[in-house]
């Protein structure tokens, strides 16, 4: 009690340090995060499983790359996406809610808040360890694809593969941040665990599911349509993804035509800079609520 | 140095009395040649740049190894054929006026029989226009054309009232349309044709036989339109794509045959806008592969008459659909116990005769809903979609009625047809140095993690 008590003062007397000791913290803290992450079984279950997908993937999706390479490579990117929204969101978001919560849970936080560290320290080293190991899992998937992808169908759209990738990249930050944003409001890493997935879900079915059937009952316009969609971050994704490979987004019907002529050039600015809000914003939240909490 | 120059001097002093010709590189008078030549001559050119504005009016040959430029200095039609049985070949002509109701061209040929072979035609505004030229071919030409937006650009090839023509093994790149108005007994074959507004056009155009083209990134590939009888065959036809972008449109046409296409990529497969329109004549679908495309095949409502058999239908986003909504009534997805292959058929072959038992039937919720509500395509091939299809099969409470019904799917997709052209499909250095560089960054990660921990 007078640890937590005595919290505060210690971390404002911190920036009285030399500004290396404080990166060295949160790099020491990134290092142990990510030796974690490696050593637990479910960083292979999933890194494995999202190389050998997308590398199956992109080889059932290319057997019409004789015949014309450019468009089984829309084919392969298609079901890459596809793959992506599903599984990437689901790696990003159960990691994150598990990583402060069970901490806390386990009283690992507690023994090392108990050293000259301070919560933002603290918090930057978890993000930092759990983006690079996120990071690595997604490109060993990405890797795999793309190998099979130029021996098979050539590079015509090189350009677009690597686009995908740094969206994909982008996406599993902000999910990580989204999960750690629940961790920091829960007490128990399991009821962290049960949220995410819940949030998983939602983001993944049922807010297109609303909105179709919203669409549907309402006849909603299609400019609140498009912006509600883009305001999820797996669609915003999908959306940048898709308009990087096919070029354009009036091949989604209306919604598209819409979106297309009204935003013009802004177009996948708009939708890269949802996406990017995605990555900061629930990751600042998450800090600011872990720094401001008194629970270890 | 001196010595050089006289070397030079004498060289080209020999090069001059040998050709019996004016010197390179100065602009010649070919008008003057033409009007000099004695009918059924031939004019072997030598290389060099020749004024534009040539009329040719007596039937001769006038050709080149390619190193002839005929240069219109951007004003007019470079070259204009007004006798029968003129031959070009192996010219380099450059250079029309920009003006589209003046219809200027790099070759204007007014009178039947013209052979205009392996020339190649740049920054013209028409290509080769042939105004009522029958009986004329236009063989391996490589034509280029002006650098402007689509509704200022002309057609690369066009034929007005030239029966029995020939259009071969011609390149076509960035022009508006290779168009045939008032052509019968067309035959095209061996073009490739590209980045323009629509790859093959025909108007009013009957009997065209159209094989073995590449029809790849135009607004359309081929559009079809108010002709009879005409047979597309073993045609490429990929990358057509845009807001109103078709492979193959057919519009008011009567008696059409599409077989063994490869039409792949595009944002319609095949787009049938009242045709056939006479009463009692069929259409016919054979052996085309349908793969990749945003819709496989769109209909206007109350089109009919069309038969469609031993065709895949591979992985289109929207495989088959009514523009509008509807459903199929009136025409045929199997012809004498054959149907279709495609690849969302979910049926079984107990008696392994290759034809599936059990009817293939389009009825996804999600399509169906799509047809009411354009506005959720933009959720197409989502999760949810898919969610949404698994579930309304799963538990059928509202059961869509089938938009197609193919009695007879084949269980696994005919042959592909052989494609006319190898594109060129080659292994990408630039994507497996980025994907290996991918592996390594991944890597690099997790042997991070084992180093430290062997440190301690």
């Amino acid at each position: 009690m007078t640890a937590t008590a005595t919290k505060p003062t210690t971390g404002r007397s911190l920036p009285d340090l030399p500004e290396r000791a404080q990166w060295r913290a949160t790099l020491a803290i990134a290092h142990k995060e990510l030796d974690d992450a490696v050593r637990s079984r479910w960083f292979w279950m999933w890194a494995i499983a999202f190389a050998l997908l997308a590398g199956v993937l992109a080889s059932v999706a290319l057997p019409g790359s004789r015949i014309a390479g450019s468009a089984s490579f829309g084919r392969t990117a298609a079901s890459l996406v596809a793959l992506v929204q599903v599984i990437v969101p689901l790696m990003g978001l159960t990691l994150g809610a598990q990583s402060i919560a069970a901490q806390r849970e386990s009283g690992a936080l507690r023994f090392l808040l108990s050293h000259p560290v301070n919560r933002t320290e603290a918090f930057w080293g978890f993000h930092l360890g759990l983006s690079a190991a996120l990071l690595a899992a997604a490109s060993a998937g990405f890797g795999a694809a793309g190998i099979v992808t130029a021996i098979r169908s050539g590079g015509a759209q090189a350009g677009a593969f690597l686009r995908i990738t740094l969206l994909a990249w982008i996406l599993v930050i902000a999910m990580l941040g989204v999960g750690m944003f629940i961790s920091a409001f829960t007490r128990r890493a399991s009821s962290a665990l049960g949220v995410a997935v819940f949030v998983w879900l939602a983001f993944v079915f049922l807010g297109d599911l609303g909105l179709m059937g919203t669409a549907v009952a309402t006849r909603m316009p299609v400019d609140a349509l498009f912006f509600a969609t883009v305001a999820n971050p797996i669609e915003a994704f999908r959306l940048a993804a898709l308009g990087s490979f096919v070029g354009s987004l009036d091949i989604l019907g209306p919604a598209g035509t819409y979106a297309v002529d009204a935003l013009g050039p802004a177009l996948m600015p708009v939708i890269v800079g949802v996406l990017v809000l995605w990555m900061i914003l629930p990751s600042v939240g998450a800090w600011i609520r872990f720094r401001t909490s008194k629970d270890v | 140095m001196t010595t050089r120059i006289v070397a030079v001097a004498l060289l080209a002093w020999g090069l001059v009395t040998a050709a019996a010709s004016p010197a390179a590189h100065e602009p010649q008078d070919l008008q003057t040649l033409i009007d000099d030549a004695a009918p059924g001559a031939v004019l072997d050119l030598a290389a060099g740049t020749y004024r534009g504005g040539i009329t040719i009016d007596k039937p001769i040959t006038v050709r080149s190894d390619g190193a002839a430029i005929i240069d219109g200095g951007g004003d007019d039609t470079v070259i204009t054929i007004e006798a029968p049985d003129v031959t070009l070949e192996g010219l380099v002509v450059r250079g029309s006026g920009d003006t589209l109701d003046r219809e200027d061209s790099g070759i204007y040929v007014k009178a039947p029989r013209a052979r205009i072979v392996d020339n190649r035609l740049d920054d013209v505004l028409f290509g080769i226009f042939l105004h009522q030229a029958p009986d004329s071919v236009v063989e391996g030409n490589i034509i280029g054309a002006k650098d402007v937006f689509v509704a200022r650009r002309g057609d690369g090839i066009r034929l007005w009232e030239s029966h029995r023509s020939v259009v071969a093994n011609n390149v076509v790149d960035g022009g508006r349309d290779a168009v045939f108005w008032f052509c019968d007994d067309l035959e095209i074959r061996g073009n490739r044709i590209s980045n323009g507004r629509y790859g093959l056009h025909f108007m009013y155009s009957d009997r065209a036989l159209v094989e073995a083209n590449a029809l790849v990134d135009n607004s359309v590939g081929s559009f079809l339109m108010y002709s009879k009888d005409l047979v597309l065959r073993r045609n490429l036809i990929s990358g057509n794509n845009g807001p109103s972008g078709y492979g193959v449109g057919l519009k008011d046409m009567d008696g059409a045959l599409l077989e063994d296409n490869l039409l792949v990529g595009n944002r319609v497969g095949v787009f049938l806008d009242n045709s056939p329109q006479t009463v009692g004549i069929e259409q016919w679908f054979r052996g085309n592969l349908f793969a990749y495309n945003q819709i496989g095949a769109l209909f206007l409502p109350s089109v009919e008459h069309n038969v469609f058999w031993e065709n895949s239908f591979v992985d289109n986003t929207v495989q088959v659909t009514v523009q509008g909504g509807g459903r199929f009534s009136g025409n045929e997805w199997s012809k004498d116990g054959i149907g279709n292959h495609w690849s969302d058929y979910a049926g079984y072959d107990a008696d392994g005769d290759g034809i599936g038992d059990v009817p293939y039937r389009l009825d996804d919720l999600y399509d169906h809903l799509l047809d009411r509500n354009p506005e959720i395509m933009l959720f197409s091939e989502t999760p949810a979609a898919r969610a949404l299809d698994l579930a309304a099969r799963a538990f059928p409470v509202i059961k869509p009625r089938p938009k197609v019904e193919d009695p007879a799917p084949l269980i696994s997709p005919p042959a592909p047809p052989e494609p006319p052209f190898d594109l060129g499909v080659r292994p990408s250095a630039a994507l497996l140095v980025g994907s290996l560089t991918m592996e390594a960054f991944a890597a690099t990660i997790v042997l991070s993690t084992r180093r430290r921990r062997s440190l301690g």
